[in-house]
C-alpha cells in the first residue's frame, strides 16, 4: 500500500508512455518504425490498434480511480485526512540531478510527485476524457493509425505529469512536452489547413513559454542565491523573497506563456483556428486539457509565488478576462462554422476561469478550479458531438445543415445536454462553478469573515454577468440552427461509411453517455469534489496570496478557530514581518506555508513546532538547505 | 410528504425518458398522469392536515455544498403559502395532464417513425418535478435553479414542434429573454450573499432587518440615487420580469403559444409564469418601499400594455396570452402596493380560471383542426357545448364578475378587488383622514385575527381558520397609535394615482376582449362553414374542463385566500415589515383592507365586467363588420397595437441589429487587428532572421533554439513536415516579437 502511494503517480503516467511504445511497435508490424515514402500509409489495420490504445487508456482511467481512492484516504503520519486539510498526497520525492550526495548540494534537481484537492481533479479529468476521445477516434482516423495512437497516449502522459510535478522543472519539461503530440496531431490528422494551425499553435505557445522558462531559470537562480542551491522544488520556490519589482517582472514572465496557453484575450487567435483544424480528439484534448495547462500554471505559479505582483496586477488580468468573456461571446456568436463557434466560446468560458481565480478568494478559486473540471467536460464533449456531426457531412458551416434533430434524435439529445451544461444550467456542472466564480468576483473586495480583501469587486462581476446571457444566446443559436427548423443536409450525406449510421452509433452514445453522468452528477452533488477543491485552495493558494498580510483577522479566519492563538504564535517571525520593508516577507505571518504544517496547525492536532523542520520558517537560512522531508 | 410529491414527478420523467419510447403512445401519458395525481393526492392529505388537523412538520434540512462559512442548503420551506401553491400546482397539472393525453394523441409527431409523444410527458414531469422543488425552495439558490430548470422545461416544450421555424425561434426568443432577467437575479443573489451572507430566506430577512437596524452598508450606501438595498430588491426582481413576461421582457410570451396548448395553460398560464410573482412574494421581507414602487409601475405599465394589445388580437391563444401578462401585471402591481395577500390570491385564482379557458381554447383548436383565427370561429356553442359554458365561466372569473356590495362573486372579483382597494388605499389614503377614523373603528369592531393583532400593537397574527367570508378585515398594522395615521407612503408622490387608476380603467377594458373573444368563437353565426363542419368534443378533453371550472367556481375563496393570509403570519411577514420600516405602514398596507375602501371601489369597478362585456356584445353582435369599420376609423391605434406597441421591431433592431453590428466588427478585429499582429510580427521577423541568417550565417544567434528546432526538425522528418526549416525562424521571430510586445504593454501599464 505504501509502495503504491508512493509510486501510484508515476505510474500513472508510465503507463500511457508505456503504451505510446506498446501501440508503436505493435503499429509497426514488422516493418521499419520510420515509413520510407512511397509507402501505403492509408491501408486499414483494422480498429486492433486503437483498441490497444484504448486498453492503456482506460487502464489508465482505474489507476486513476484507484489513485483518487488513494487520496482521499491518505493520511499524515498523525493520522491527519490529506485530502480534507488541503495538503498533498501520494508524494514522491527523488533526487533526479544533484551534484553530489554530500549534505551540503549545489545543484538538486528532483523527480518530486504530488497530488492535491486542485490537481487530483485534474488527473482525474485527463484519465477520464482521454479514453474517451481515442475510442471516439476509431471512426475518424483512418490513416497512421499507429503514430496517432500513439502520440495521443504520450499526450495524455505528458498532461499528467504537468498536474502532478512538484518539481518546476519537471513541471515545465511535461508542459512543453505537451506541444509535440499535440503539433503532430493537428498537423497530421487535421482539416485542410492543418500545418498552419499547428504551426501557429506550436510557436505561439511555445514563444510564451520561453519566457516563462526564463522566469523559471531566474528563480531558480534566486533560490541558489537565497538557499545556497540550485533548485526548482516548488516548496521552496514558494518561499523565496522577491522584491516587488521582481515580482512584477516574473509575473509577466509566467503570464506570457501561461495566458498564451488560456488563452487570455488578446493572446487567443491561435485557438480558433488549432480548434477547427485539429481532428476531433485532437480538438477535445485541446480544450479539455490543454488549455487548462494555462490556468493551472497560474494557479499553482503566479498567485502563490508572485503574491505582492497578483494582488497588483489582478484588475488588469480580470479585465482582460472579462474582455474575453464578452469579446469571445460576442466572436462565437457571429461565426458561420459551428466547430469555430466552440472554439471561441472557449475563450468566454475560460475569461470566467480566469475571473474567479484573480477574485482571489475561496469561492472564485474553487469556482475557477470547478470551473477547469467542467469545461473539459461539457465543451470536450461538445466537440465530440461536433465531430460525430462532421465525420457524417464533412462540412462544419452552419447553412448546410439543418433540422438535424429528425435524422439524429440521439445526436440532437447529447448536443443540447452539453449545450445546456455549457450555458451554466442549474442542475447541470457548469453552473455551480460559474455562481461560485460570479459570487467569488463579486464578494471579492468586501470578503466575509474577516478575509484580507481582494482585487476585484462587484462591478466586475456585473460586467461578467453579461457573458451568461450572451452564452445561451450564441449557444442555443447553434442548437437552433443545427437541429431545429427543416431537415437541411448536403447531397450524398449522411455519409455511412466506416461502420456509421445516421444517427449516433452505440459506440458513440456509450462515449457520450459517462460524460453526461459526469455532468449531471458534478451538477446535482457537486459537495464532494468542491469539499476537497476548497481546503487545498485555502492552503496551496489563498495562504501564500496572503500570507504578507499580517492582519489579524485574516490570521483568525484561515487558522481554525479552535487552535487560532497557537497556530499564530507558532512561528517567530510573526515580529519581524515588519522590518523588511522592500521584500516582501511572506512567511511572517506565523503559520507555515507548507500544506503538511498548515494543515496540522489548522486543525490543531499537532501544534509542536518541532515535527515540521519549517514550521516556523520565517526565512531561508542560508545554511540549512531545504531539504524536502514530507512524504 | 412534500419532498415525495417533488419526487414523484421526476421519477416519471426518468420512466418516460428512458422507457417512454416503448411504453407508446397512450400508456406514457397515463403514466405520467398517474405520478403527478399521486402528488396531487400527496398535496392534499398535507393541504388537509396543514389546514385542517393543523399539523405542523419539522422542515429536514441538508447542506448541498460548503462554500466557505456559507453553507448552500437544500431544504422545505413549509408554510401555507407552500402549502396551497403546492396543492395548485398539483391539482392543475393533473388535470392538465389528463387533458394532454386527449390532446396530443391527435397529433402526428413522428421522428423517424418513432412518436416524440412519450417526450411530452417526459418534459411535462420534468417541468411538474421542477415547478414543484421552486415551490418548496426555502433557500434562493434552490428557488433559482429550479427557476432556471422551469425556465428550461418551457424552452422544451415550446419548441416542442421544432420542424417549425416559429416554434424553435419562439423558444428561444423565451429562454434569452428569461435570462436577460436571470442576469439581474443573479446579480441580486450576488448582493444577497455579498450583504446579508445567507441565502436562505429566513437568513437573508434576519441580516437584512440588523442591516437596518444598524444602518449597514445596505442602506447606507447608495448608487444613482437608490440605496444599496433598493438596487438588490430591483435586481432581484429582474428575475420575475422575465419570468413571468413584465414589461419590457413581455415579448416572449405570446410567442411561447407556439407550444401545444396543454403547455401554454400549464405552463404559460397557471404555474411557471406565476412563479415570478411568488418570487417577489417571497422576497417581499427583502424589499424597501422604493423597490415597490418600482415593482408597482413595471406592474403597472405591463398590464395597461397588455390589455391594449389582447384587444386587436385575433388568435384565440394570443388574446389569452396577453390576458395573462395583462393578469400578471395585477399580481406583480399588487406585490408592488403591499397587497401581498390579494396578489397571491389572484395567483391563485388566476391560475384556475386561465387553464380553464387554455384548455377550452385548446378543445377549440383540437376540434377545429388546428385553426386558432377566431374570425374563422363563431357559433361553436352548438358543436361544444360543454367548452362553450366553462370558458364562460373563465371569462366571468377573469371579468372579475360579482354582485357588488354582496359577497357573491367569482374569485376574480375578490382577489382584483382586493388589489384596487390597497392601489386606492395607496393613492389616496393619506387625505382621508376620516376613512382613517373608521378604519380605526372598523379595527376595533373586527372580530377574529386582525383584530387581536391590532389589540397586540406589533404582534404576530394567530393563523386562524375563519373562511373569511368577509374579506374586509381590517387593519392589522393600523395599531393603536391615536388617531393620526402613519403615512403608509410618501404623500405627494405624482404618479401614485396612476397606480390606481390605470388598472381601474384596464379592468373595464378586461371584460371587453374576454368578452370578444369569446363571443368570437362560440357565439354569433359560424364564419367558416369548414371549421364549423368539423368542430367536435372530445370527452376526456372536457372532462378536465369541468372539474377545472367547479374550481374556479367555488375553491377560492374558501380555500385559498384564508391559506395565503395565514402565510402573512406564518412568514412573520407583517412582523418583519413592522421591525424593519418605519411605522409599519407595509404590513398594513398588506392586510388593511377598511369597508370604505369597499364602498367606494364597488361603485368604480363593480359593474366593469358588464359595462365590459356589453359593449363586447355590441361591437361583435353581428360578426366581425362594425369592429372591422371601427378599426378603419382609428387607423393609427388600431395598427399600433396590431403591431404590439412595436415591442419586436425594435428589440430587433436594437439589440438583434446592434449587436450584429458590434459582433461582427469585433470578429473583424479579431481576425485583422489582434490576429493580423501576430501574423505580422510573424513576417517581420521571418525577414529579419532571414536577413540575419544570410548576412550572419545565425548559428550564433539562435544556438540555443536550434536545439529546439532540431528536435522538432528530427520528429518533424519522422512525419515529413512541409514547413522543415522555417521552424526556427519562427520560434526566433516568436521570442523577439513576445518580447517586444510584453516590453511594449509593461511599459504602458508601469507608467
Amino acid at each position: 500500500m505504501l509502495f503504491l502511494q508512493e509510486w501510484i503517480l508515476t505510474l500513472l503516467i508510465v503507463l500511457p508512455l508505456v503504451g505510446a511504445v506498446a501501440v508503436a511497435i505493435a503499429g509497426a508490424g514488422g516493418r521499419p518504425l520510420v515509413p520510407r515514402s512511397g509507402e501505403n500509409h492509408d491501408e486499414p489495420r483494422g480498429p486492433r490498434l486503437g483498441q490497444m490504445a484504448l486498453a492503456f487508456s482506460l487502464a489508465t482511467g482505474v489507476l486513476t480511480i484507484l489513485a483518487v481512492a488513494l487520496f482521499f484516504t491518505a493520511t499524515s503520519e498523525t493520522g491527519q485526512n490529506l485530502a480534507r486539510a488541503g495538503g498533498f498526497a501520494l508524494v514522491q520525492d527523488l533526487t533526479w540531478v544533484a551534484d553530489s550526495e554530500t549534505a551540503r548540494r549545489q545543484i538538486d534537481f528532483r523527480y518530486h510527485l504530488g497530488v492535491d484537492g486542485l490537481s487530483i481533479w485534474l488527473v482525474a479529468l485527463t484519465a477520464f476524457i482521454t479514453p474517451l476521445s481515442i475510442w471516439a477516434s476509431f471512426s475518424g482516423i483512418r490513416h497512421r493509425q499507429r503514430e496517432y495512437y500513439a502520440l495521443m497516449l504520450l499526450l495524455e502522459a505528458s498532461v499528467i505529469g504537468v498536474f502532478c510535478a512538484r518539481d518546476l522543472l519537471l513541471f515545465y519539461i511535461f508542459f512543453e512536452f505537451t506541444l509535440i503530440p499535440l503539433f503532430f496531431i493537428i498537423g497530421i490528422w487535421g482539416g485542410p489547413q492543418k500545418w498552419a494551425a499547428a504551426g501557429k499553435f506550436f510557436l505561439y505557445t511555445f514563444a510564451g513559454s520561453m519566457l516563462t522558462f526564463a522566469g523559471v531559470l531566474y528563480l531558480a537562480w534566486q533560490a541558489a542565491r537565497q538557499g545556497g542551491v540550485f533548485t526548482f522544488d516548488i516548496d521552496t520556490l514558494y518561499r523565496l523573497q522577491l522584491t516587488e519589482r521582481e515580482q512584477f517582472w516574473l509575473f509577466l514572465a509566467f503570464t506570457a506563456g501561461f495566458a498564451i496557453k488560456v488563452p487570455l484575450f488578446p493572446f487567443h487567435t491561435w485557438l480558433p483556428l488549432a480548434h477547427t483544424e485539429a481532428p476531433t480528439a485532437g480538438s477535445v484534448l485541446l480544450a479539455g486539457l490543454l488549455l487548462k495547462l494555462g490556468t493551472y500554471g497560474f494557479l499553482r505559479f503566479n498567485l502563490p509565488m508572485l503574491p505582492a505582483a497578483t494582488q497588483e496586477l489582478a484588475p488588469l488580468v480580470a479585465v482582460l478576462a472579462i474582455i474575453g468573456i464578452i469579446y469571445g461571446a460576442l466572436v462565437a456568436w457571429v461565426q458561420d462554422d459551428f466547430k469555430r463557434l466552440v472554439a471561441y466560446s472557449s475563450v468566454s468560458h475560460l475569461g470566467f476561469c480566469m475571473l474567479g481565480m484573480f477574485a482571489l478568494n475561496q469561492a472564485g478559486l474553487t469556482g475557477s478550479v470547478l470551473y477547469m473540471i467542467n469545461h473539459g467536460l461539457s465543451t470536450g464533449a461538445l466537440f465530440l458531438v461536433i465531430g460525430m456531426i462532421y465525420e457524417r457531412y464533412h462540412t462544419r458551416q452552419f447553412d448546410k445543415l439543418g433540422g438535424l434533430a429528425r435524422r439524429m434524435p440521439w445526436m440532437a439529445f447529447f448536443l443540447v445536454f452539453f449545450v445546456l451544461s455549457s450555458i451554466a444550467l442549474p442542475g447541470l456542472n457548469g453552473f455551480i462553478s460559474e455562481f461560485l466564480v460570479l459570487l467569488g468576483t463579486f464578494t471579492s473586495r468586501n470578503p466575509l469573515d474577516g478575509w484580507p480583501a481582494g482585487p476585484l469587486g462587484a462591478p466586475y462581476g456585473v460586467i461578467a454577468a453579461v457573458g451568461i446571457i450572451l452564452s445561451a444566446v450564441y449557444m442555443l443559436a447553434m442548437v437552433q440552427r443545427l437541429l431545429f427548423g427543416q431537415l437541411k443536409e448536403p447531397e450524398h450525406t449522411p455519409d455511412t461509411s466506416g461502420g456509421l449510421r445516421p444517427d449516433l452509433t452505440r459506440r458513440e452514445i456509450t462515449i457520450l453517455t459517462p460524460i453526461a453522468l459526469a455532468c449531471l452528477i458534478l451538477g446535482v452533488y457537486p459537495k464532494p469534489v468542491i469539499d476537497s477543491i476548497q481546503p487545498a485552495a485555502q492552503q496551496q493558494v489563498l495562504a501564500w496570496v496572503y500570507a504578507g498580510d499580517t492582519d489579524a483577522a485574516f490570521a483568525g479566519a484561515i487558522a481554525p478557530r479552535d487552535a487560532g492563538a497557537p497556530a499564530r504564535s507558532a512561528g517567530p517571525g510573526a515580529k519581524e514581518g515588519g522590518e523588511d520593508k522592500d521584500r516582501l516577507s511572506r512567511s511572517t505571518v506565523g503559520f507555515s506555508q507548507s500544506g503538511f504544517a498548515t494543515c496540522f496547525s489548522r486543525w490543531g492536532e499537532d501544534q509542536s513546532p518541532g515535527f515540521f523542520p519549517f514550521s516556523d520558517f520565517s526565512r531561508i537560512p542560508d545554511s540549512a538547505v531545504p531539504e524536502v522531508t514530507h512524504r | 410528504m412534500l419532498v415525495a410529491g417533488v419526487a414523484v414527478p421526476l421519477v416519471s420523467f426518468l420512466l418516460l425518458a428512458l422507457f417512454g419510447a416503448r411504453l407508446g403512445k397512450p400508456a406514457s401519458g397515463w403514466v405520467a398522469t398517474a405520478a403527478i395525481a399521486t402528488s396531487c393526492v400527496l398535496a392534499t392529505i398535507v393541504l388537509y392536515q396543514w389546514h385542517f388537523a393543523g399539523v405542523r412538520p419539522e422542515p429536514h434540512v441538508f447542506t448541498w455544498a460548503n462554500l466557505g462559512t456559507i453553507p448552500l442548503k437544500v431544504g422545505v420551506n413549509l408554510d401555507s403559502l407552500t402549502v396551497i401553491m403546492f396543492f395548485m400546482v398539483t391539482f392543475i397539472a393533473t388535470w392538465i395532464h389528463v387533458f394532454s393525453i386527449g390532446y396530443m394523441a391527435g397529433h402526428s409527431d413522428e421522428v423517424d417513425g418513432e412518436s416524440k409523444y412519450h417526450r411530452f410527458f417526459a418534459y411535462l414531469g420534468l417541468f411538474c418535478f421542477s415547478m414543484l422543488g421552486l415551490v418548496i425552495a426555502s433557500s434562493l439558490l434552490f428557488l433559482f435553479i429550479f427557476w432556471e430548470l422551469v425556465g428550461l422545461c418551457s424552452y422544451l416544450l415550446i419548441g416542442y414542434y421544432f420542424d417549425k421555424k416559429s416554434a424553435s425561434n419562439a423558444a428561444m426568443k423565451a429562454f434569452i429573454t428569461n435570462r436577460v432577467g436571470d442576469f439581474g437575479f443573479i446579480i441580486g443573489l450576488g448582493m444577497v450573499v455579498l450583504f446579508l451572507g445567507d441565502l436562505t430566506l429566513d437568513g437573508a430577512a434576519k441580516a437584512l432587518r440588523v442591516q437596518y437596524a444598524e444602518n449597514g452598508t445596505l442602506f447606507a450606501h447608495s448608487f444613482l440615487g437608490l440605496s444599496l438595498a433598493t438596487w438588490m430588491g430591483m435586481l432581484l426582481f429582474c428575475g420575475a420580469i422575465g419570468k413571468s413576461a413584465q414589461f419590457p421582457l413581455h415579448v416572449w410570451l405570446p410567442d411561447a403559444m407556439e407550444g401545444p396548448t396543454p403547455v401554454s395553460a400549464l405552463i404559460h398560464a397557471a404555474t411557471m409564469v406565476a412563479a415570478g410573482v411568488y418570487l417577489v412574494a417571497r422576497i417581499f421581507v427583502l424589499l424597501t418601499p422604493e423597490a415597490q414602487t418600482f415593482i408597482a409601475i413595471i406592474g403597472c405599465i405591463t398590464l395597461a400594455l397588455a390589455a391594449l394589445i389582447a384587444i386587436v388580437q385575433t388568435d384565440i391563444k394570443r388574446v389569452l396570452a396577453y390576458s395573462t401578462i395583462s393578469q400578471l401585471g395585477y399580481m406583480i402591481l399588487g406585490m408592488g402596493l403591499g397587497a401581498w395577500i390579494g396578489a397571491l390570491f389572484h395567483l391563485l385564482t388566476h391560475a384556475f380560471f386561465k387553464a380553464l379557458m387554455f384548455l377550452g381554447s385548446g378543445q377549440v383548436i383540437e376540434g377545429c383542426h388546428h385553426e386558432q383565427d377566431m374570425r374563422k370561429m363563431g357559433g361553436l356553442r352548438h358543436k361544444m357545448p360543454v367548452t362553450c359554458w366553462t370558458f364562460f365561466i373563465g371569462v366571468l372569473a377573469i371579468a372579475g364578475a360579482g354582485i357588488p356590495m354582496t359577497q357573491i362573486g367569482l374569485g376574480g372579483f375578490f382577489s382584483k378587488d382586493e388589489i384596487l382597494a390597497v392601489g386606492w388605499h395607496r393613492a389616496y389614503g393619506q387625505g382621508e383622514v376620516d376613512a382613517a377614523h373608521e378604519m380605526e373603528h372598523a379595527a376595533a369592531a373586527m372580530p377574529g385575527p386582525w383584530a387581536q393583532a391590532q389589540g397586540a400593537g406589533h404582534g404576530a397574527v394567530t393563523a386562524s381558520d375563519t373562511p373569511a367570508g368577509h374579506g374586509h378585515e381590517a387593519a392589522a398594522g393600523e395599531h393603536g397609535e391615536g388617531h393620526k395615521v402613519t403615512p403608509a407612503w410618501p404623500a405627494h408622490r405624482p404618479g401614485h394615482w396612476l397606480l390606481f387608476l390605470v388598472p381601474v380603467v384596464i379592468a373595464y377594458v378586461t371584460p371587453f376582449y374576454m368578452m370578444r373573444a369569446w363571443w368570437l368563437t362560440f357565439m354569433g353565426k359560424p364564419r367558416d362553414e369548414h371549421v364549423y363542419h368539423h368542430a367536435h368534443e372530445s370527452k376526456l378533453m372536457y372532462v378536465p374542463l369541468i372539474v377545472l371550472a367547479v374550481g374556479t367556481l367555488f375553491s377560492s375563496y374558501f380555500l385559498f385566500r384564508p391559506m395565503v393570509a395565514e402565510a402573512v403570519s406564518e412568514i412573520g411577514l407583517q412582523q418583519a415589515l413592522v421591525a424593519s420600516y418605519d411605522g409599519g405602514h407595509h404590513a398594513e398596507a398588506g392586510l388593511a383592507i377598511d369597508h370604505d375602501t369597499h364602498k367606494y371601489l364597488s361603485m368604480i369597478v363593480g359593474g366593469a365586467f358588464v359595462v365590459g362585456f356589453l359593449v363586447a356584445i355590441a361591437i361583435y353582435w353581428n360578426g366581425l363588420g362594425l369592429a372591422e369599420r371601427l378599426a378603419r376609423t382609428f387607423q393609427p391605434v388600431h395598427t399600433l397595437l396590431v403591431r404590439k406597441f412595436y415591442f419586436d421591431e425594435l428589440y430587433g433592431a436594437a439589440f438583434v441589429g446592434g449587436v450584429l453590428v458590434i459582433k461582427r466588427l469585433l470578429y473583424a478585429f479579431d481576425k485583422y487587428i489582434v490576429d493580423g499582429i501576430v501574423n505580422l510580427s510573424a513576417a517581420v521577423t521571418e525577414r529579419l532572421s532571414r536577413f540575419a541568417g544570410n548576412v550572419l550565417d545565425a548559428r550564433g544567434v539562435d544556438g540555443a533554439v536550434n536545439g529546439v528546432g532540431k528536435l522538432a526538425l528530427e520528429l518533424g522528418g519522422v512525419v515529413r513536415t512541409p514547413q522543415d526549416g522555417r521552424i526556427r525562424n519562427y520560434i526566433l521571430f516568436a521570442l523577439c516579437g513576445a518580447g517586444v510586445v510584453l516590453l511594449v504593454v509593461v511599459r504602458a501599464w508601469a507608467s
